[in-house]
């Protein structure tokens, strides 16, 4: 700027930026160049408003697909609030020219106690962000108890998969002070759980409940904390209580810790309370609307299970080739610090269930020394369900991870500072997710902890032996390439199954394969809780679950099969495996079982069905390769008959079917 | 950036129109879309871009766009 404040034409001022570039050249019309110039601007991850600015430049000329890529990524740059709302706009608008697709559609209804709209409007923005197209219903203002408990009410008819509980402390019928806390808290507490009840009862959606925020204003001051008859203590145990209370029918959002995070005064805004009764003040609803979205991926069963992590400046500072190990910032220091947290915190991961895989571009021999002779790395190679160094490029590395661990691209998260790598990665592999990291590695644990793809909506007690169980699939691969045939492979496995009918313990782990297996999945019905429940107390079903193990590792319950007897007939409403033991003949096993039982009740055929989906092509030949005939195809739906009395029963010569887990094995 | 163009801006995203020109003399009625919901969105997102507060009614009882401008340019530290 020249003294008198003005810019002679011409001439580039300090502040002249490519994005400031933009601008001018977007306000002259000039919308392509407007475009060039912003992505020479773009950082990863870009700033929101670049973001907003591409999504809206690319909206301008027509490029939906661009525009909604852009809209998106507003999502991972910031909380902003007003971005975030004309973000929803731009995509929306774009999505529905653009064809956009989302992995999966889910019918929220909202039930609130507070104004929904804009919250509502946000969710929609952070779940297409991660895959999912919400459809929104909202029950009327003051009305979401009447909306839950009355069976014919618009709710139940838009037929909703979530029913989503935002409510907020003002709701909660506890009084200021009472002398009989311990029944009031309970009371409160039932009405929670009757509510989900009757949602459940009434509807096959699940529940996804908020629980409640402290305010910032307590009467009772520091008191309230002595006091369990304070509502400060007994909201405090309603939270508790409801997290106790909640069955695997109810996720809940921790909107007491969201509330905390981003600081009570920023939660609660009175002026919009007063004005709108929004609870929550527009600020804080990003937040609230992009962890709300996390829980309903994790509920949907589109959570991530593997993170593929590179070492240098990643794992550790510095360079481990040209530093050494003496050089690497490990431990002792700032910087070292910052990386011994990360690993920290991924080896808590690992222990909740994720598989850490690694993926760096060094020679192998040096890639692996810290990990057997650093004394402050806290990873150590038995934590890394495969290691791959070489000098091969990252996409082509990672598809090799995929297909050795047996997972599907979309569910690996690439983790690593390089941007052109994170880039590359992002152009070349769009159904990995990339964790948009920060330049400081101070800041990788909470990047990572703000991450949307990692919730689980359970923990059952195989998730944390999987990367044992990867581990031990990776080792498999390698025997793969050395046995002489297929048919001697099986065999140095040792494999033995436990097929057993459905019991209580083991209805969890199987409304979670039923909810998120893709691959293996002859009919895709996503039954929840109550109809498994239904199936197991009808004595017309015929319900078995699958476990395997092998000489290296047990694999856990990994198929399940659902069958409904009609006459002779034996009809499998449901069969699928998990794709960790795709390969290795463990359908013929399955079918073994469901034929001995088929005998036992006198049936003399076996029916089964494929109802093909975008990722169920490696189910198709399922029935065929058992020996099953094609009887009929309808709509694309598949339906074939086993004939019991002519074929007999399958049977499979590789696994072992064994009556107990007892001995161990190896020693029978 | 003058405040007019700065208003201009917020109401540009807020009504998701690139078009969208202020007048002095325009009401909520010459602008479409300008509902409660809207209402919400269009102050907040003065405020964020003005790091100014609304009290009350304050915003919901300007006469015009031109007595908005005159209300910011008098709470705005330029």
């Amino acid at each position: 700027m020249t003294p008198n404040g003005l810019t002679p034409a011409g001439q580039v001022t300090s502040a002249d930026t490519p994005e400031t570039r933009g601008d001018a050249l977007l306000r002259q019309g000039l919308t392509q160049q407007a475009i060039e110039s912003y992505l020479d601007a773009v950082t990863i991850p870009a700033t929101a408003s670049l973001c907003l600015k591409l999504a809206r430049s690319y909206d301008r000329i027509g490029n939906h697909s661009e525009a909604c890529r852009w809209a998106l990524s507003i999502v991972d740059a910031s909380d902003d609030y007003t971005t975030w709302q004309a973000g929803w706009t731009l995509f929306q608008r774009n999505a529905q020219r653009s064809a956009w697709p989302a992995a999966r559609r889910v019918n929220v209804a909202i039930a609130g106690s507070y104004t929904t709209t804009q919250l509502g409007t946000l969710l929609r923005l952070a779940a297409a962000r991660i895959g999912i197209q919400i459809d929104l219903y909202e029950s009327p203002y003051g009305q979401y108890q009447q909306d839950i408990i009355d069976s014919g009410s618009t709710l139940y008819r838009f037929s909703p998969d979530i029913v989503l509980l935002t409510v907020h402390e003002g709701d909660l019928h506890l009084s200021e002070f009472s002398s009989n806390p311990a029944e009031e808290v309970q009371t409160e507490i039932t009405r929670w759980t009757t509510l989900w009840n009757v949602v459940t009862n009434q509807s096959r959606a699940r529940i996804v409940q908020h629980n409640f925020a402290l305010p910032c204003d307590i009467p009772a001051g520091h008191l309230a904390t002595r006091l369990p008859g304070s509502r400060y203590m007994m909201t405090q145990a309603v939270n508790t209580g409801l997290g106790q209370a909640a069955g695997s029918a109810v996720s809940i959002v921790d909107c007491e810790r969201l509330s905390a995070f981003i600081g009570k005064q920023r939660w609660c805004d009175p002026r919009y309370w007063n004005m709108s009764k929004q609870a929550v003040a527009l600020d804080a609803l990003p937040l609230l609307a992009r962890h709300t979205a996390a829980v309903i991926a994790a509920d949907v069963g589109l959570s991530r299970k593997c993170l593929v992590l590179d070492l240098d400046n990643t794992l550790w500072g510095g360079v481990i080739a040209e530093d050494g190990l003496a050089g690497i910032q490990l431990g002792h220091g700032a910087e070292g610090e910052a990386f011994v947290a990360f690993q920290e915190y991924l080896l808590k991961l690992k222990r909740k269930g994720v598989i850490l895989a690694v993926c760096s571009k060094n020679n192998h021999a040096d890639a692996i020394q810290p990990f057997q002779q650093h004394p402050e790395m806290r990873l150590k190679l038995q934590d890394i369900a495969l290691f791959v160094a070489n000098w091969t490029s990252k996409p082509e590395n990672i598809r090799a991870i995929a297909d050795t661990l047996h997972i599907g691209l979309d569910s690996l998260v690439f983790v690593d500072d390089n941007p052109v790598e994170r880039d590359i990665v992002r152009k070349f592999l769009p159904q990995v997710d990339v964790l948009p990291m920060p330049e400081d590695p101070a800041y990788y644990v909470r990047t990572l902890s703000q991450y949307l793809l990692l919730e689980t909506a359970s923990l059952t007690a195989e998730d944390s032996e999987r990367t044992a169980q990867y581990q031990a699939r990776a080792h498999i691969k390698a025997l793969e390439a050395s046995a002489t045939s297929i048919e001697d492979f099986y065999r140095s496995l040792q494999m033995q199954a436990l097929v057993t009918p459905f019991d209580e313990t083991q209805l969890p782990r199987i409304a979670q394969l039923i909810g998120k297996t893709n691959q293996f999945n002859l009919t895709t019905r996503r039954h929840g809780m109550p109809q498994l429940e239904a199936f197991v107390g009808d004595t017309r079903y015929v319900h078995l679950a699958l476990r395997l193990r092998d000489r290296y590792a047990d694999h856990g319950l990994v198929s399940v099969m659902i069958a409904r007897q009609d006459g002779n007939t034996l009809d499998i409403d449901t069969w699928l495996m998990s794709c960790r033991v795709i390969g290795r003949t463990v359908e013929a096993t399955m079918l073994e079982h469901l034929c001995r039982r088929a005998l036992q009740l006198g049936c003399t055929s076996i029916r089964g069905t494929y109802i093909p989906t975008p990722k169920n092509a490696m189910a198709a030949e399922a029935y065929p390769k058992q020996g099953f005939s094609r009887l009929d195809t309808t709509d694309g739906t598949e339906t074939w008959m086993y004939d019991l009395q002519m074929n007999g029963s399958v049977t499979n010569p590789f696994v072992q079917s064994v009556d107990s887990w007892d001995p161990p094995h190896g020693e029978r | 950036m003058d405040l007019h163009a700065r208003l201009e801006d917020v109401f540009r995203q807020v009504f998701d129109n690139d078009h969208l020109t202020l007048r002095d003399d325009m009401t909520a009625t010459d602008i479409e879309g300008w509902d409660s919901v809207a209402h919400i969105n269009l102050m907040f997102g003065i405020e964020q871009a003005f790091g100014v507060r609304f009290k009350g009614n304050e915003l919901a009882d300007m006469k015009n766009i031109g007595e908005l401008k005159q209300f910011l340019s008098g709470k705005v530290t330029a």
